[in-house]
């Protein structure tokens, strides 16, 4: 028998028991959108959570810090130095080591003024933040550029009244990228010594408002190798402020890091390469590390959300196996008479399997529909209620899961044809014969 | 007997038994039946009910199987057959009229004489060609579209009766097909039946309790508690004796062959 064919009786066997193959099909709606729904809020958890952590820094990146910091033994070895940074970039998976360099300085503008971190990251680790205004800063420049963080401007207070935003609730009148404003370095002690004005060229502004907060947005970043002559240039045979001394009160004669970043390829080898790290004797810290934790809930909120949605699909299919032995015991004497006139038994077969198919594919698509409306109704309506005002959908449904909700279901149907299908393929012909 | 030989045996039973076991007892449904059933012939298989016609049938046509012996139909044996043989069986040799007339009630007049076309794969506007063909040669040109429930009883026969011959089947097994009909519509039924026969040189087996009925065939076989006691042939009796003659001329010719 052809496909065709056989498809088009499958179906005009549906068509002609309207109500019952409705019915059955609207379980099979039900189900799969109780499970289409129940997972797209599981990835929706999940996907939020995995936002909300990159939100507070990349999740690729791991921080490390020397041991010292908080005033460990003072041994050289723990130093973050160069030779570090080359030994961390020999970890399996890690793509590039930047080193962070931290100096405070005091920044002027006007009658405003504040103290501010000054960052020296490796180009490459700038290429990291996302700007909203200008660019990095010229690779082949000599000068150091500065991008400075969205939120800088904030901390800005009045000199005379010693008040800022955060006394007074007014933005200071500052214009951090289109106006100059002073550097001052840290005094070094010495107040003999009679601190400098710089004024460095602004290259870009981290993206976002002022209220935008995201992890470059309070500092100020620029070459690191810049800001290693611009130190030298500064506080030339003195110490500089920030950089540890010797037993004796001396500096060392290289730069001692404060901290590094690391970035790694993939978010499924941070924690490796976070337990690599901390195994050298260095602290390491990453979003990864808490977010691992988080989706361990959340796979577990999925599986059972998953599982409430795929009970409901279990019954649909129970459903669907149940009208398919309806509709077999009603037709003992047309499938005979079929079988009498030589229809093959793969065919009658494939007829009841495929009738099973056809009411999961109605109902898988039927459902996939009424899936979106129901998503589309829980973020309209639930979504900001549940995640406590947070932005983003709560319940989505990407492409793979439509496809996958579907196929799924037209498999499910077929699954429940299948044992009703046999059972007409062995029912015996002369069911045809008998006059009742 | 010498005009048997003459012609050519469409169907060829040996020693047929079928044993059906009623818990302790056992029921002879068919006890020793040797028939032969030649190309062109309209026979027809009397017997009152239970006299085991309608199990002969059944296993001429391949639907159930013998207890014992052989069942050659156009020189295949059917009786080792599987079900999956059976039918393939069935669509390739046999058409098959029903008492009730088993139309399918979702398809119009032409698309239940197209079915047992469609099983063999031909395609959709070929077999509805054919089909309107056979619906034209048992006069219902005008009923081709009309739905089961929309035709009467004779109507629907007829239906049946072109849907078993659109296969063009070398054999026609037809179970008491005037069963349901009044007395005017099975004689015209029995008449339609007899002239294609006739026309198309058709071999028709048909079950019926009716004598009457059966005179319309060239060969009547009577059958009582499962046993052929009676064939009479183009309305003469045929002597006993010339028959059990007959049979031996058969055993003989067919010593090669195993016997169960």
């Amino acid at each position: 028998m052809r496909f065709f064919d056989l498809l088009a009786m499958s179906a005009n066997n549906l068509r002609r028991r309207k109500l019952r193959t409705a019915l059955t099909v609207l379980g099979v709606i039900i189900g799969t959108a109780s499970i289409v729904v129940m997972i797209s809020l599981g990835i929706g958890l999940k996907e939020m959570t995995i936002e909300q952590y990159a939100s507070y820094g990349s999740l690729t990146r791991i921080e490390v810090y020397s041991n010292n910091r908080l005033g460990g033994d003072g041994s050289e070895d723990g130093f973050l130095v160069d030779s570090t940074m080359d030994s961390l970039r020999a970890i399996p998976h890690v793509e590039a080591v930047s080193p962070v360099l931290t100096t405070y300085v005091q920044m002027k503008q006007g009658a405003y003024t504040s103290s501010t971190q000054l960052m020296g990251i490796t180009r490459e680790a700038m290429k990291d933040i996302e700007l909203g205004q200008g660019t990095l800063p010229d690779p082949n420049s000599g000068t150091m550029e500065l991008v400075i963080g969205n939120m800088v401007s904030r901390d800005f207070y009045n000199e005379k009244t010693g008040r800022g935003f955060w006394d007074t609730g007014e933005m200071p009148d500052v214009d951090l990228y289109k106006q100059p404003f002073f550097v001052l370095f840290q005094n070094t002690g010495n107040a003999n010594q009679k601190q400098k004005k710089y004024v460095f060229p602004v290259s870009g502004m981290v993206k976002g408002g002022v209220d935008d907060y995201n992890e470059y947005s309070y500092g100020i970043y620029t070459d690191i190798e810049l800001l290693k002559a611009q130190l030298k240039r500064v506080y030339k045979k003195d110490p500089i402020p920030g950089q540890p001394t010797n037993k004796k009160g001396k500096p060392y004669n290289y730069f001692i890091y404060d901290s590094a970043y690391v970035y790694v390829d993939n978010m499924d080898h941070v924690v490796d390469v976070q337990t690599s790290i901390t195994d050298m004797g260095y602290q390491a810290y990453s979003s990864m590390q808490w977010l691992e934790q988080a989706q361990e809930q959340t796979n577990m909120i999925q599986a059972i959300l998953g599982g409430i949605g795929g009970v409901s699909l279990f019954v649909a299919a129970i459903g669907i196996a149940n009208t398919m032995m309806m509709s077999i015991y009603e037709r003992t004497k047309e499938i005979g008479v079929l079988k009498v006139l030589g229809c093959s038994l793969g065919n009658i077969r494939n007829m009841f399997l495929l009738e099973a198919g056809f009411i999961g594919l109605m109902g898988g698509a039927a459902g996939l529909g009424l899936s979106y409306g129901v998503s589309y109704l829980v973020n309209q309506f639930l979504g900001a209620a549940l995640m406590g005002g947070q932005g983003g959908d709560i319940s989505r449904i990407p492409p793979w899961l439509s496809v996958a909700a579907v196929v799924f279901a037209i498999v499910i149907g077929m699954l429940a044809g299948l044992f009703p299908a046999i059972r007409a393929m062995k029912l015996s012909p002369l069911a045809a014969i008998r006059n009742e | 007997m010498e005009e048997d030989k003459k012609r050519e045996a469409v169907i060829r039973v040996r020693d047929l038994y079928k044993i059906y076991r009623m818990g302790e007892t056992k029921v002879h449904a068919l006890d020793g039946v040797d028939l032969e059933i030649y190309r062109g012939e309209f026979c027809a298989i009397t017997g009152p009910s239970g006299s085991g016609k309608s199990t002969l049938l059944n296993m001429l046509a391949g639907l159930e199987h013998p207890s014992k012996g052989e069942i050659v139909i156009a020189g295949k044996h059917i009786e080792k057959l599987n079900e999956k043989q059976l039918v393939t069986f069935r669509r390739e040799r046999v058409g098959f009229i029903f008492q009730s007339y088993n139309l399918i009630g979702t398809m119009n007049a032409v698309e239940n004489v197209a079915l047992p076309l469609s099983f063999r794969g031909m395609k959709k506007s070929e077999r509805l060609k054919r089909a309107s063909q056979y619906l034209k040669m048992v006069g219902l040109e005008k009923q081709m579209r009309h739905m089961p429930n929309q035709m009467s009883g004779g109507q629907q026969q007829r239906v049946g009766i072109a849907r078993a011959l659109a296969v063009n089947p070398q054999i026609i097994f037809a179970d008491e097909p005037t069963g349901n009909l009044d007395s005017k519509t099975t004689m015209e039924v029995l008449k339609l039946m007899q002239k294609i026969v006739r026309e198309r040189n058709q071999t028709l087996v048909m079950v019926t309790h009716d004598n009457n009925l059966a005179t319309y065939a060239d060969r009547i076989f009577k059958i009582i508690d499962g046993k052929i006691v009676h064939i009479e042939e183009n309305h003469r009796e045929v002597d006993l004796l010339a028959l059990e003659q007959a049979q031996e001329t058969i055993s003989t010719e067919g010593e090669g062959e195993k016997r169960v």
